[in-house]
């Protein structure tokens, strides 16, 4: 390992080994997630019972349920991290040190998301298997789950980049808002995308939001958003568009940083 | 609760919408993001139930019906006694000192000391499905604003049952508020969805019951036995809750914190 990646996965580690530490808050996303999943899975038995016209069954709607907020409840705040260090100033101190701020603070976010997904992609499969008694194809695990880690990076970055926001906003919490519940519509986070009106189809294939939570987890529902390798180009497409957009970002942000006293 | 306590409160509220109205355009923002955030939340069930217009025999209206009371009790719980979500960090933090030196009651200070503007847009959420939701006349009108009242106290005194459990095991303010969230949660959902022992849970240990559904029956199918119930059941929630709140401060360990009040 370079040395250059040698302190990235430094930050990462750090991260990491923080998060380990926090068992409670772990415990607590357990927790909501088989209450969730609890909730949903006798709301889509009454669903289906009363008649749901979606080509698939409620099995297949927990499961698509499991992966969406498996990919939403791994993806660390990292928007709130970098908005306090922004707002404190302490991001002054940062810049002097021979490592890019914005690629550490991605790296912690990932260290983060290291310790979550698993944990998390454990209680999603044994939940959604106790609560359905089915276990989706294997070869559909095998697309979804290195597909919705491509997925839970690409949102870690996006919390960056509005994190980022807080050079010029003092308060981020409301871009984070409006992105979250463009996911929660335009990604499908909840229903599957073909449940809602047309133009919120079409509306939503105009976004990253189906990439990064629909198209992987409707793999479970037998009938795939797209391919596999078109889902693939997209992630990557959308990852490019988030990775200039936080680089241009920053980038205007150190160039009009003031600094005041000492 | 005796007058004085009764003026006092009233006293912190003034304040509370004094200092929010401070800042007239930050105010307005936040209560727009967060009306915003729970119809987009809404979007889900608008899109459900167009598929399939009744669940368990709950349509459409009464969802909005649950959703709304829901909404606008704990935009009311929040907006005017936001303390409750902080009272677990006040008793871990040791931050009741400068409150236990004041001629009032502890908990209304605690709990009115602080108020969180955004509630005011669940407030207006709620009211806007509510008018919606097709239950909204003149008969109805005494038992919405019961309801929404009775509501609020239980999530209130829910909110005080839990963060006291600090009192006695320290540090759980993320559990605590993990509890909480998990009683909004079941409370948005109709009631149909659960059955056995976990419909026993929701009118007990987590009184999702009290909060949602039986205020949406009050309204649904007015009783007086109904009424009764959810008016005796959120007294007897609110006294259980002040006496475990007044118990455990008899225990509480002060933070030895040194600061001026006023």
């Amino acid at each position: 390992m370079t040395p250059a990646v040698a302190k990235y996965v430094a930050f990462a580690r750090v991260a990491a080994a923080q998060v380990r530490h926090e068992r409670s808050d772990l415990a607590g996303r357990v927790l909501f997630f088989a209450v969730i999943l609890g909730v949903f899975s006798s709301l889509w038995r009454a669903a289906v019972d009363a008649g749901l016209p979606v080509g698939a069954d409620s099995k297949q709607l927990l499961w698509y349920l499991a992966i969406t907020e498996w990919i939403t409840l791994s993806t660390p705040q990292i928007h709130l991290d970098i908005q306090d260090t922004i707002r404190r100033g302490d991001v002054i101190y940062r810049l002097g040190r021979p490592a890019s701020f914005v690629l550490a603070e991605l790296a912690a976010g990932l260290g983060l998301l290291a310790v979550r997904l698993p944990v998390l992609g454990l209680a999603a499969v044994g939940c959604a298997a106790w609560f359905t008694g089915w276990v989706p194809p294997l070869t559909a695990l095998a697309i979804v789950v290195p597909i919705g880690i491509a997925a839970a990076v690409m949102l870690t970055a996006l919390h960056v980049w509005i994190g980022l926001l807080a050079f010029w906003l003092q308060d981020v919490s409301p871009v984070y808002w409006v992105c979250q519940k463009l996911l929660f519509v335009l990604g499908g986070m909840m229903l599957p995308l073909q449940l809602y009106p047309e133009l919120v189809q079409r509306l939503a294939a105009l976004t990253p939001c189906p990439v990064l939570l629909a198209a992987p987890a409707s793999f479970v529902l037998g009938s795939p958003a797209m391919a596999p390798r078109t889902l693939i180009v997209r992630l990557a497409l959308w990852s490019g568009a988030i990775a200039l957009g936080m680089r241009w970002t920053f980038r205007r942000a150190a160039a009009d940083l003031m600094i005041n006293g000492g | 609760m005796n007058r004085n306590s009764l003026v006092f409160a009233r006293s912190l509220l003034a304040t509370n919408v004094k200092a929010a109205l401070a800042l007239r355009g930050a105010l307005a923002t936040q209560v727009a993001l967060m009306a915003l955030n729970n119809l987009t939340f809404f979007v889900f069930w608008w899109a459900l139930m167009a598929r399939v217009p009744v669940i368990r025999g709950w349509r459409l209206g009464d969802v909005q019906l649950l959703f709304g009371l829901v909404a606008a009790a704990f935009g009311l719980t929040v907006a005017l006694a936001g303390g409750v979500r902080q009272l677990g960090r006040f008793i871990e933090d040791g931050d009741l000192d400068t409150l236990l030196t004041q001629p009032r009651s502890v908990l209304v200070y605690a709990l009115g000391m602080r108020s969180h503007p955004p509630g005011i847009g669940d407030v207006v959420s709620g009211a806007f499905l509510i008018a919606t939701s097709g239950y909204l006349s003149l008969r109805s009108a005494p038992l919405l604003i019961v309801a929404i009242g009775a509501s609020a106290v239980m999530f209130l005194a829910t909110g005080v049952l839990f963060f006291s459990v600090a009192f006695w095991l320290g540090r759980v303010e993320s559990i605590a508020r993990q509890m909480w969230e998990l009683l909004i949660t079941f409370s948005l959902y109709p009631e149909p969805l659960f059955g056995g022992v976990l419909r026993l849970a929701l009118f007990t240990i987590l009184p999702a019951g009290f909060v949602g559904y039986l205020p949406a029956a009050v309204v649904r199918t007015p009783s007086l036995p109904h009424v009764c119930l959810l008016v005796g059941g959120a007294a007897a929630y609110l006294a259980l809750a002040v006496a475990v709140f007044n118990r455990g401060l008899r225990r509480y360990a002060s933070g030895s914190r040194f600061s001026t009040f006023g």
